[in-house]
């Protein structure tokens, strides 16, 4: 029967071929590191979401006096539901650390260089959209937490001149946090962010296959400190096959990724779920400390300690530029971060900042 | 390309240089407001009492309140003396429903808008019929202060207050009865608080025991021993069905913890199957 399923897909699309020229045939670097597998963990993680984001969709009700009770009910009536729902808020947690993680790695290894100025804009764009992924999903549940996050968060624009207010009541559907803020969120979480992503997965995808994968800094290939005249496939035609070598690879460390899930799920069930997490959203009643998701934090805390919140939004947003568009600003030829102390100093000196941004805002 | 990606950084940055100076204002109050503080109304009542033109007798009134158990569950001032705290002008006026002050008489209806259970039945007590008859029987603000009312607490009853007027013995016993269901509700309570560590939201057990507590104060405001007596065994029971139900929580956790441990192991498991075979070497 397979064979013969196999044989009708062969005579129409080529099947034998595709997998050749995709998977078997397809090779990558031999110096290739196990940090190369974190894009596909991240592909394999937002998979996780989409699956169990189904299945929560089913009984979610986005709206202000439902809300809270379907998520409720989910956790403790529906068969599986609090597994799906763990699953779901803490790999929505795990995935932006993979992405993070996997964008940290290919800066510490230079991949980012010339060809590959648009593959990393587009990793880049995808990690934002991952966070505005969590940002928008925190609010479905309509707890305190949620509530007074998402307050904060959304009062932000409001230091701008001008179009501040503007956007803050875009992106609340008025002055307040309301049902309105509730039923965008939700259109946004569920129908214009999951085709966005899609998009920015497919041509990241498609840069990758095109350019060729960058072999590491520490190995023998240094091509590309040649003049860049025209366009150049990197074939890595003495790699190895993509199929089962590196495909083994990518698997290891998606089992890692579940595993790491589950364990926080049974070790730190509460990890993302303080007590307020479990408290309907009340208006009125403002918690005693209100703060946004860990990833945020590092841009709240900055916030909070410029004392001109106009100044520090450009200031974020200038951040943001130098981020997305880094392989433009970055065009020394040399790739390994080891041998250059100066981009060494700021990259440690970033990702301090950050941890001491995040803590201290957490505090 | 940098040197146009730097420029349009600086251009874009300028604006804020100048803004910062004539949105002075604008960034003290944005820095030193709340940000999620945002829905907090101004409230007249709050405002009058606290200020300095306020006699000092009532100036303590907003503290008192600030403390009390009313305050935690936002219960406002408006709430028991009426009137309008949006609009000081008014505020006092009956045609906003103020209704000031109740005397030691009014004060059982004034309590009981709320309270209707316990209204009933303390109307029904001695403590009712005396207050009713002579305007002198011990009310509500006798026992529970008014402004800065705590929640009920067993301590209330105490031979200082209760032999004011009569022997401590009927007292007693009924404190005796209290103490039994109040420590088995303490227990609950302890567990529903667990249980909202744990990730659970216990709105059925918390309703619960809110509902067999209030049944069971209420039924104690009748001051009559024997009754209390009789139904005492009633409370315990009901009680005893809520804290099953905690623990039954707790066991419904406890299993889900077991199964998210087998997952763990079971891809912790897979992932060693997969590192060995690429450790394996190619035929």
């Amino acid at each position: 029967m397979w064979e013969r399923v196999k044989y009708w897909m062969e005579t129409r699309i080529g099947l034998d071929d595709l997998v050749r020229s995709q998977v078997t045939d397809y090779r990558v670097p031999k110096n290739i590191n196990i940090f190369y597998t974190l894009g596909f963990v991240a592909a394999a993680g937002y998979l996780i979401q989409v699956l169990s984001g189904i299945l929560l969709l089913i009984y979610y009700v986005p709206h202000p006096d439902h809300a809270f009770k379907s998520v409720q009910f989910i956790m403790h009536k529906v068969p599986f539901g609090w597994l799906f729902r763990q699953m779901h808020v803490v790999g929505s947690n795990l995935m932006i650390a993979a992405i993070g993680l996997h964008m940290l790695t290919v800066f510490a290894m230079g991949n980012y260089k010339r060809p590959r100025e648009l593959t990393w804009i587009g990793g880049a764009l995808l990690l934002f959209v991952t966070i505005a992924f969590g940002f928008s999903g925190y609010l479905l549940p309509w707890t305190q937490l949620s509530y007074w996050a998402t307050t904060v968060v959304t009062s932000i624009p409001t230091a701008v001149p001008v179009v501040g207010d503007f956007v803050a009541g875009i992106l609340r559907g008025g002055d307040q946090v309301t049902g309105a803020t509730l039923s965008r969120f939700f259109a946004f979480h569920v129908s214009i962010l999951p085709p966005l992503f899609m998009l920015l997965v497919g041509i990241h995808l498609f840069l990758i296959k095109r350019i060729g994968i960058s072999a590491t800094p520490f190995g023998l290939h240094a091509e590309e400190k040649r003049p860049w005249t025209e366009y150049h496939k990197k074939s890595h035609a003495d790699g190895y096959p993509y199929y089962p070598r590196f495909f083994q690879m990518d698997m290891l460390m998606v089992m890692v990724y579940l595993a790491v899930m589950f364990a926080l799920i049974t070790i730190t069930p509460n990890l993302f779920f303080p007590e307020e997490a479990t408290i309907p959203a009340n208006p009125f009643k403002t918690p005693v400390t209100v703060r946004p998701e860990w990833y945020l934090l590092a841009p709240y805390q900055m916030l909070k300690i410029i004392p001109n919140k106009f100044l520090g939004i450009i200031i974020q947003l200038a951040l943001f530029l130098v981020f997305l568009l880094w392989p433009f600003f970055d065009t020394e030829k040399e790739k390994n971060i080891m041998k250059r102390p100066l981009l060494r100093g700021l990259f440690l000196f970033s990702f301090v900042l950050w941890l001491i941004l995040m803590f201290w805002g957490r505090s | 390309m940098r040197y146009l990606v730097l420029s349009v950084m600086m251009i874009m940055s300028l604006p804020s240089f100048s803004a910062a100076g004539y949105r002075e204002d604008f960034a003290q109050e944005f820095l030193s407001k709340t940000w999620a503080g945002e829905r907090i109304e101004e409230n007249a009542c709050i405002d009058c009492h606290s200020s300095e033109q306020m006699k000092p007798a009532f100036q303590d009134i907003v503290d008192e309140w600030k403390k009390s158990w009313h305050a935690q569950n936002t219960i406002y001032c408006q709430d028991c003396h009426g009137g309008d705290p949006k609009d000081p002008s008014v505020s006092m006026t009956h045609q906003r429903g103020f209704v000031g002050s109740p005397s030691a008489r009014q004060v059982p209806e004034f309590c009981g808008k709320c309270h209707i259970g316990i209204l009933k039945n303390y109307l029904e007590s001695g403590h009712g019929k005396a207050l009713r008859a002579t305007g002198k029987g011990p009310h509500c603000t006798v026992c529970h202060g008014s402004h800065n009312v705590q929640r009920a607490n067993i301590d209330i009853i105490n031979e200082q207050r209760c032999a004011k007027c009569h022997s401590y013995e009927r007292a007693k016993v009924m404190k005796q009865a209290l103490f039994l269901v109040e420590k088995k509700a303490g227990e609950i309570e302890d567990g529903i608080k667990a249980l909202r560590r744990a990730g659970v939201y216990p709105d059925e057990q918390e309703r619960a025991l809110f509902n067999t507590q209030a049944e069971f104060r209420t039924l104690f405001h009748t001051v009559d021993v024997s009754l209390v007596n009789e139904r005492t065994d009633e409370f315990t029971r009901k009680l005893g069905a809520i804290e099953k139900d905690i623990q039954g929580t707790f066991i419904e956790l406890r299993s889900r913890k077991n199964f998210s441990a087998f997952l763990m192991a079971l891809f912790s498991g897979m992932g060693i199957v997969i590192f060995l075979i690429t450790k394996t070497p190619d035929k």
